[in-house]
C-alpha cells in the first residue's frame, strides 16, 4: 500500500522534479560556458557535424529553387505569346543564367585568389552554409572545420575586408562570429591619423569605435584598419569606414560609428587566416618606402 | 519523440537558411519557438523537455551566443507552456496568436535579462532592439502559430500522445 502511495506521490512530483532538473542542467551549462567561454566541446562538434549536412542540403535546395525561379517561373507569362519562342527563350535564359552564375562565381574566386596572392598569408577558403538562427546574435556557419586546420579565434576575411573570427569549431564545420556582433572586439587604427581604437559590434550592420581619444581628429569617411595587436588579425586589414563622429558629453573618449567594408548580409565565400606572422600589404608598402629612403640616404 | 526532434532540426535549418534572405530587417518568425510551445501542450514532460533542451542547445550552437541562453530559455518556455496546457483553451486564431506572441516576448525579455546579468559590459543599444526586432518578431511568430499548430495537430498528433492543442 505504501509502495503504491509513494509511486503516486512520485508521479505527482515528476513534472516538478524533471523541470527543476532540466533548468538546473541548463543553468550549469550556462555557468560552464560563462566561466570557460566554451561549451562541451565534444557534443558541440558532434551536433555541428550532424546538423551541417541539413544546412548544406537546404542551402543547395534554396539556391536551386532560386535559380529555377530566376530562369523559368518569372518568364512564364511572357512565354504564353509564342510557344516556339517560349521554348527558345527559356533555354537561352537558362543558359545565360548558368553562364552569369559561373562568371560571377569565377570572378569571386579570382578576386579571392588575387587577394590571397597579394597578402601572402596562409589561408583557407570556405563557403557560408548558414546564418544565425536568432535575431540577437550575428554569426554564420561555414563548411570548413578543425580537419581543414581551422581553430577557434582565427581571423575570417574577404577581399573587401574583415568579416569576423572563428567562434566554435567542429571537425568539418565552424561558426564565425561577425564583427557586427556585440561580443566582437578588434584592435584597430584609423588609417589617416593612426589613432588607436577598438572596433566593437553594434548589431544591424554597424560597429562602433571605442576608446578613441577625444583629442584624435577623425572625420566621416576615414578608413579603419586592423592594428595587428590583436594577434589573430594581421596589421592593415580593412575593417570599415567611419560614418558618424560624436564628441558630445564629457570624458576622454569620443564616439564614432563604423560601417563594415564587407556586406555581411551577402556573404557567400570567406577566407580564414591560418597563419598571421607575415606582414600585410600596408606593412609591405611601408617597408618598401623605408628601404627606398635608406637607399636614397646612402 | 523522433519525429518532433527531426522536425525541430528541420525548422532550425529553415531558420538559418531559407528565412534569412526572406527576413525584413532581420525580423523573421521563430518557428522553433512555436514547435517548443506545441511540445509543451502535446508531449509528455520528459520527452518534450528533452527535445526542448536539445533544440535550445542547437540554437545556441548555430548562433553567435556563447552563453547557452537558448538552452535555458527554451526549457523555461516549454515548462510555461506545459504548466498552462490545461488552463488555456487554444482553439481559435486569436488565442493561439496571443499565447505565442506573449511567450515570444517573455523569452526575449528573459534573454535580455540573462545577457545583462552575465555580461556587465552589455552595450546599451541592445535594449532598443526590444522595439525594433523583438516586438515585430514576436508578432510574426504569433501570426504563424495558428496555422502551424493546425499542421502539427494533423502531422505530429497521431504519432504523439494524442492530447493536442485544444
Amino acid at each position: 500500500m505504501m509502495r503504491i502511495r509513494s509511486f503516486f506521490l512520485f508521479r505527482k512530483y515528476t513534472f516538478l522534479t524533471f523541470v527543476v532538473l532540466l533548468l538546473l542542467l541548463a543553468l550549469i551549462l550556462m555557468s560552464l560556458r560563462v566561466k570557460q567561454r566554451k561549451g562541451v566541446d565534444f557534443f558541440d562538434a558532434l551536433l555541428i557535424e550532424s546538423c551541417s549536412p541539413f544546412l548544406k542540403a537546404s542551402t543547395f535546395v534554396i539556391h536551386t529553387i532560386q535559380g529555377i525561379f530566376q530562369n523559368y517561373v518569372f518568364l512564364v507569362s511572357l512565354q504564353e505569346e509564342n510557344k516556339l519562342l517560349k521554348q527558345r527563350v527559356v533555354e537561352l535564359q537558362k543558359e545565360i543564367g548558368e553562364l552569369r552564375e559561373t562568371a560571377l562565381a569565377k570572378e569571386r574566386v579570382q578576386n579571392l585568389l588575387q587577394f590571397r596572392e597579394k597578402i601572402s598569408l596562409s589561408m583557407i577558403a570556405a563557403e557560408v552554409i548558414g546564418q544565425d538562427p536568432s535575431s540577437w546574435f550575428k554569426s554564420v556557419t561555414i563548411n570548413k572545420g578543425e580537419k581543414d586546420g581551422v581553430r577557434k579565434g582565427m581571423a575570417v576575411i574577404s577581399p573587401e575586408g574583415v568579416i569576423g573570427q572563428i567562434l566554435k569549431t567542429g571537425p568539418y564545420h565552424s561558426t564565425v562570429l561577425l564583427i557586427t556582433d556585440y561580443n566582437s572586439a578588434i584592435d584597430s587604427v584609423v588609417q589617416r591619423t593612426r589613432a588607436k581604437a577598438i572596433v566593437e559590434g553594434k548589431g544591424e550592420s554597424r560597429c562602433q569605435l571605442k576608446y578613441l581619444l577625444r583629442t584624435e581628429e577623425v572625420t566621416i569617411g576615414d578608413i579603419v584598419v586592423t592594428s595587428g595587436l590583436n594577434g589573430n588579425f594581421p596589421k592593415g586589414l580593412l575593417v570599415g569606414e567611419i560614418r558618424k563622429v560624436e564628441k558630445a558629453g564629457q570624458g576622454i573618449f569620443q564616439n564614432a560609428e563604423l560601417a563594415p567594408s564587407v556586406d555581411l548580409a551577402k556573404l557567400e565565400e570567406v577566407l580564414i587566416i591560418t597563419e598571421s606572422s607575415l606582414p600585410l600589404q600596408e606593412e609591405k608598402v611601408k617597408n618598401k618606402k623605408k628601404t627606398i629612403g635608406i637607399q636614397k640616404k646612402k | 519523440m523522433i519525429l518532433p526532434l527531426f522536425l525541430g532540426i528541420f525548422f532550425i535549418t529553415l531558420q538559418t537558411t531559407l528565412f534569412t534572405p526572406l527576413s525584413i530587417q532581420r525580423v523573421r518568425p521563430d518557428i522553433v519557438l512555436v514547435l517548443t510551445l506545441y511540445l509543451g501542450f502535446s508531449c509528455p514532460v520528459i520527452s518534450g523537455g528533452i527535445i526542448a533542451f536539445f533544440l535550445g542547445y542547437l540554437m545556441d550552437l548555430f548562433s553567435g551566443n556563447t552563453f547557452g541562453l537558448y538552452t535555458f530559455s527554451r526549457v523555461f518556455i516549454f515548462c510555461v507552456a506545459y504548466f498552462f496546457k490545461d488552463r488555456f483553451y487554444l482553439e481559435g486564431f486569436l488565442s493561439r496568436f496571443l499565447f505565442a506572441f506573449s511567450l515570444a516576448l517573455v523569452e526575449g525579455v528573459l534573454i535580455l535579462v540573462l545577457l545583462n546579468a552575465l555580461n556587465p559590459k552589455l552595450p546599451g543599444h541592445l535594449f532598443p532592439l526590444f522595439f525594433n526586432i523583438l516586438l515585430p518578431q514576436s508578432f510574426f511568430t504569433g501570426l504563424v502559430t495558428p496555422p502551424l499548430f493546425s499542421l502539427f495537430n494533423r502531422g505530429l498528433l497521431p504519432l504523439s500522445n494524442r492530447h493536442g492543442v485544444r
